[in-house]
């Protein structure tokens, strides 16, 4: 039984992206051994009258040096107070939290496509299958937005040297088009040698799932929720499964196998 | 001298009087992931029905100020694996389970309290005639006479303590306090969730798919205090308070005004581990203010 805990750390780096898009990097996370990929963070807000944490995927985790770093949007209210916190400010972060993705066979070839926000989980999985030995030239990043500025941090994952193929709505930079477009565009999927993981827009998300169920493709997504609890006992980030019945976003996934939801 | 936490309610005796809130802590499987349930009070479960139920659609909760809303629908594995899963996982644990029973009529809450007579680990039951998100259970906490007749029936065949849980969506809540006293009930749950709704402004669209929700958090905690204190006032059974507690000051408001125990619901959705916060709280302010007993502040609130 792994135990949830709850770290109170400090922000030691804060990064605008631009877009109202953020980098924190939180320390010391001093009771978090490993997170997987996938797996996400909640953290309280600096306001009591704003009683959900905000559920937040991870996007680096440096064990040695216990730092944990996120990227957010500003998006609503939570986040908009997040973003006016500056470094030195202190975080109640619970977590590590979810289930995370399962790593495919060393015999296929990796596309991971992430859209806009849904860059960090995915950025996190690269760099995990480098370090357990996947070929760099075997994993395949898709990182789509509606234009340039959204494709944030692109920088840090071409650092990890792996193939990186951005995407826009607009055209202002890379593919012109839907990251799914970028995909079978650059990407024989017939072969049945990839594995596809996904996180982005729930939009995306639902092309992306139609994608692989009809090319035979198998692959994983990460699902977004609004997440009162994080832990599984307030029943609020529930999604229907297409077998029948309602999973738990915070519980049960935020990761799900292709075909698994009903998006 | 380290201060007394137990108290005694019907009976059952409970190491604290920190339960957690029905709804808010499923059968206690994912909270035992943050703390040892044994150092619980008890634990009070989500409201078994006879059968099965998903719910409602999402989204079935919104953030309000300083609050939430829910509307799940009483989703629920059905009092069947209930019993078979969900009660043999808590038999491990040294603290007083409370399983809350909900129905779509009289006979159903019947029904559900006869199966868990014969599982003594069910060390009592609590009635939930007020969960605004379905009917049946509304029309029961309106109605004085049938909430007594509810009380009595169950009592008839359940034979450990019955709480009933009342909701503050009525006009005259000490009226349905003394109808279940009446009836028998051993004790009562104050507050359940306040009627609410929450608007987007973009779609014209309530934030939640059943329309309105309940209101928890610690947005209600002045109604609570204030309908605790009047059922106080109105019946000589033990009144377990619930309504926004986040912490340790709350519970201390709440035994003023006249609960002998507390349950912490959405303050869990906050702070998971919140229970064991306020145990410690509590006996640290006992202690520096010489209570040698918990059960000394239960309705000691000075009122003008």
């Amino acid at each position: 039984m792994s135990k949830i805990v709850v770290e109170n750390v400090k922000i030691i780096k804060k990064k605008s992206l631009g877009r109202g898009n953020f980098i924190f990097e939180m320390a010391p996370f001093s009771k978090t051994k490993s997170i997987k990929p996938g797996q996400f963070v909640h953290i309280r807000q600096p306001r009591t009258n704003l009683l959900f944490r905000r559920a937040f995927s991870v996007y680096d985790f440096d064990a040695a040096n216990r730092t944990l770093s996120i990227i957010f949007k500003v998006f609503g209210r939570g986040t908009s107070l997040m973003a006016k916190l500056e470094r030195g400010a202190a975080l109640d972060v619970m977590g590590p939290l979810g289930n995370g993705f399962k790593y495919p066979s060393k015999r296929k070839t990796v596309i991971l496509a992430a859209g806009g926000i849904g860059m960090p989980p995915l950025y996190l999985l690269a760099k995990t299958l480098l370090s357990r030995g996947y070929d760099p030239d075997r994993i395949l990043y898709f990182y789509g937005g509606s234009s340039k500025a959204d494709l944030v941090d692109i920088s840090r994952i071409k650092k990890l040297g792996i193939r990186v193929y951005p995407s826009t709505d607009d055209g202002s930079y890379g593919f012109k088009g839907f990251v799914t477009d970028a995909i079978t565009d650059n990407v024989d999927l017939t072969n049945g040698k990839h594995h596809l993981y996904g996180c982005g827009p729930e939009g995306m998300l639902k092309a992306l799932d139609e994608l692989a169920l009809s090319k035979n493709l198998p692959g994983q997504l990460s699902l977004e929720a609004p997440m009162p609890c994080g832990i599984g006992i307030c029943l609020g980030c529930i999604k229907p499964l297409r077998a029948g019945g309602y999973t738990r976003i915070c519980r049960e996934g935020p990761v799900y196998d292709v075909g698994e939801v009903l998006l | 001298m380290r201060p007394d936490l137990s108290i005694e309610i019907a009976g059952v005796k409970f190491s604290n009087p920190i339960l957690t809130a029905s709804g808010t802590c499923g059968y206690g499987e994912e909270l035992a992931e943050v703390f040892n349930l044994s150092r619980l009070g008890g634990i009070v479960t989500k409201s078994i029905t006879v059968l099965p139920r998903e719910g409602h659609p999402p989204p079935r909760t919104a953030e309000t100020e300083a609050g939430m809303l829910n509307a799940i629908g009483l989703a629920n594995v059905g009092v069947d694996r209930f019993i078979e899963d969900k009660l043999t996982f808590l038999e491990k644990y040294n603290t007083v389970v409370v399983v809350n029973v909900a129905g779509a009529k009289l006979s159903e809450y019947v029904e559900i309290s006869k199966r868990l007579a014969d599982c003594p680990r069910a060390d009592m039951v609590e009635l939930n005639f007020s969960c605004p998100n379905v009917e049946a259970g509304m029309e029961i906490a309106r109605d004085p006479e049938l909430a007594e007749k509810a009380v009595g029936e169950v009592k008839k065949v359940f034979p450990r303590p019955v709480i009933a849980k009342l909701s503050p969506n009525v006009s005259d809540i000490a009226l349905i306090a003394r109808a279940c006293e009446s009836g028998g009930a051993d004790a009562l749950a104050v507050i359940n969730t306040l009627v609410g709704m929450a608007v987007n402004i973009e779609t014209f669209r309530p934030r939640l798919t059943n329309n309105t929700g309940g209101l928890s958090g610690p947005a209600i905690k002045p109604v609570a205090l204030a309908k605790v204190n009047q059922v106080y006032n109105a019946v000589k059974i033990p009144i377990i308070g619930i309504g926004g507690i986040m912490n340790w000051v709350d519970v201390v408001e709440f035994f003023l005004c006249g609960a002998c125990a507390v349950q912490v619901g959405t303050g869990l959705f906050v702070e998971p581990d919140a229970p064991i916060k306020i145990i410690e709280g509590l006996r640290k302010y006992l202690s520096s203010n010489k209570f040698s007993s918990v059960r000394e502040l239960t309705g000691k609130l000075r009122k003008y």
